[in-house]
């Protein structure tokens, strides 16, 4: 691009700080969704990587776990409509221990579950729970970071019942929490008091097809079946916290997209007498609009590539508690829409440009 | 000898109705190649409109056009591009050089537009400039040049395209006489040696013993003195 990279640069200036500017912006949307996706992935892990599909909740429980309560009766009732294995229990119980002996306090989250289930989570330190020690549990390796180790005992506060910690599993975290694995022989140490005599648990989980899921809402009462998507944005917080990053990452392309419109624009309106001579000796206006093209797709990529070195930088130094989490993905799906972004930037440019009169280059234009 | 531009019957109307005025009234002109025709008028008789559409710059209300034989007054703004660059050459009031080219890519980007960005528009660029005294600033700004400099830099551009006509619009406007007749003479020069047509507006009397012919625009109308 002949025009283009000569005017580049014969006006380093201008380029360089309008290329500044974009750079700040693109680290910040990089940095932002870095922490977005982080901070979903600390606060709901256990339901992203769960191994299940949909979740059956008790009727009008507003998508969320904690508030469902099902029976016996109901597992009896789904696993009609479903194969061997592909619906298990679970108990969700939010609380709060502390390391026996010690007054320090944590939460956690309990998770009951048949420890034979699709539920049963990956051991990465220790041994699995079997099935009748009513007091071991398995945690996620997060505690770790609370001074917990296996064999340590920890003390859940609502019910005074004491547990040993013999394995940990990692990537398992439930409302910023981290998850705590027990059988329902435990479960049912925790739970007794509230009722006494029924096996109750909040959810089911379902390995099945999505016709599957909606047969077996339409034919049982007073249940919901909703996707491990739903689940995620009922669990308390998730919404609100990816809402609010998600809207400073809309408003971040936005900015972008005026920024780069305004100077363009200006830069355009500055040139008006020029594009004017070079239609007059000959240029087209696609000629002309492509330069202006290339100049917005260079910067853009060179700021891109800069920030993205930026960003990954950055996220070496950040302490390992922060959660941060940028994958390739996420970086090049923001590349491409900002990209995208900076192009519709350059629209008015281009429009202006294609309204140019070569006329404008003799005579009074002196 | 055969005319290398002929026009036939332009008039020009600005804008319409209570507000039109017309500019050029019924003015007809024929230039052989080889000829250097001077046009000279006072201020808004319309000298700039009569150069603009003779360079394709801007439709006649009526008339008719052709340059090398060719009739240009019904093509397309797009086709009147593709004419601009391949058949005229301007050389504006104020030079009008892009400010972020140095001499040199000045007249490459002619070549550029046209598609033939090669050696031999190199070639032919190192020797407009030879012969226009510029290859001493091949790699200057036009910032960094005088208002005669500037000037021939403009010509040689618009030399570059090998034109069929060259159109100047007060070439010499900027520059002292003496400057001023050295660049108008170097135009009569080159049209005389490569037996181009060209037309050249100005306000300066002393510039007219260069040229073949001089023709006077009043209140639309021309007329041919000797
Ligand atoms: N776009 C336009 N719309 C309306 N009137 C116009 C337009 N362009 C030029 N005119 C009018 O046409 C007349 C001739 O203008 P033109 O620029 O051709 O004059 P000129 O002979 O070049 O004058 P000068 O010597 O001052 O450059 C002027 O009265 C001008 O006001
Ligand atoms: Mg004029």
């Amino acid at each position: 691009m002949f025009l283009a990279l000569r005017e580049m640069k014969h006006a380093k200036l201008r380029y360089v700080l309008i290329g500044f500017i974009m750079i700040l912006l693109i680290w910040l949307v990089l940095f932002v969704s870095g922490l977005a996706k982080g901070l979903s992935s600390d606060n709901a892990s256990s339901i992203q990587n769960m191994n299940a599909d949909y979740l059956v909740l008790q009727q009008d429980s507003d998508h969320r776990l904690t508030r469902s309560t099902l029976s016996d009766k109901n597992l009896q009732d789904v696993r009609e409509y479903t194969e061997e294995g592909k619906a298990t229990p679970l108990g969700v119980q939010m609380t709060t221990i502390t390391k026996n002996g010690d007054s320090k306090k944590s939460d956690i989250t309990f998770f009951a579950i048949d420890i034979n289930s699709m539920l049963a989570p990956t051991i990465t330190e220790g041994k699995m729970l079997n099935h009748r020690a009513a007091h071991e549990v398995v945690a996620d390796r997060s505690l770790q970071h609370e001074g917990l180790k296996l064999g340590d005992e920890i003390e859940d506060l609502a019910s005074g019942e004491i547990f040993t910690i013999v394995g940990f599993t990692e990537g398992q975290s439930f409302s910023h929490t981290p998850v705590v694995y027990l059988n329902f022989n435990g479960w049912s140490t925790i739970s007794h008091n509230r009722t006494p005599n029924q096996d109750v648990f909040n959810t089911i989980a379902l390995n099945i097809s999505a016709n599957k899921a909606k047969q077996i809402e339409k034919n049982l009462p007073n249940i919901n079946v909703i996707s491990k998507d739903q689940a995620l944005q009922g669990i308390p917080g998730y919404k609100e916290e990816q809402g609010s990053l998600m809207m400073m990452i809309a408003f971040l392309f936005v900015i972008a997209a005026f920024v780069l419109a305004a100077f363009f624009y200006v830069m355009t309106i500055q040139k008006m007498n020029q594009f004017g001579v070079l239609k007059a000796i000959g240029a087209k206006s696609t000629y002309l609009a492509r330069t202006i093209i290339f100049q917005v797709v260079f910067i853009t990529i060179i700021s891109l590539l800069i920030s993205i070195s930026l960003t990954f930088g950055v996220s070496f130094i950040l302490p390992d508690s922060m959660p941060f989490d940028l994958s390739a993905q996420l970086v090049i799906g923001c590349s491409f829409l900002f990209l995208a972004v900076s192009m519709i930037g350059a629209l008015l440019s281009l429009y202006r440009v294609s309204k140019i009169d070569a006329i404008e280059a003799i005579g009074r234009a002196a | 000898m055969e005319n290398q531009l002929l026009l036939e019957n332009i008039s020009k109307i600005y804008g319409d109705g209570d507000t039109s005025v017309k500019v050029l009234d019924d003015v007809s002109l024929q230039v052989k190649a080889g000829e250097f025709v001077a046009v000279v008028g006072p201020s808004g008789s319309g000298k700039s409109t009569f150069l603009s559409i003779t360079g394709a710059l801007l439709s006649p209300t009526s008339g008719r056009i052709m340059i090398g034989g060719k009739e240009i007054h019904k093509l397309s703004p797009k086709k009147m591009n593709q004419l601009r660059l391949e058949k005229i050459g301007f050389v504006f009031q104020s030079a009008n050089l892009i400010p972020y080219l140095t001499v040199q890519d000045q007249l490459l980007l002619i070549s550029e537009l046209s598609g033939m960005h090669n050696k031999n528009a190199k070639k032919r660029a190192d020797n407009l400039l030879d012969r226009l005294g510029l290859n001493h600033r091949k790699n200057h700004y036009p910032e960094s040049l005088s208002g005669g400099e500037r000037q021939r830099v403009a010509i040689a551009r618009a030399w570059m395209n090998n034109p069929d006509i060259i159109l100047a619009d007060e070439p010499t406007a900027s520059l002292d006489s003496e400057r001023g007749r050295a660049v108008v003479q170097m135009l009569a020069d080159e049209v005389k040696l490569h037996k181009k047509a060209a037309i050249m507006v100005t306000h300066d009397k002393r510039m007219l013993d260069l040229c073949d012919r001089v023709v006077y625009i009043e209140d639309g109308r021309l007329s041919e003195k000797q």
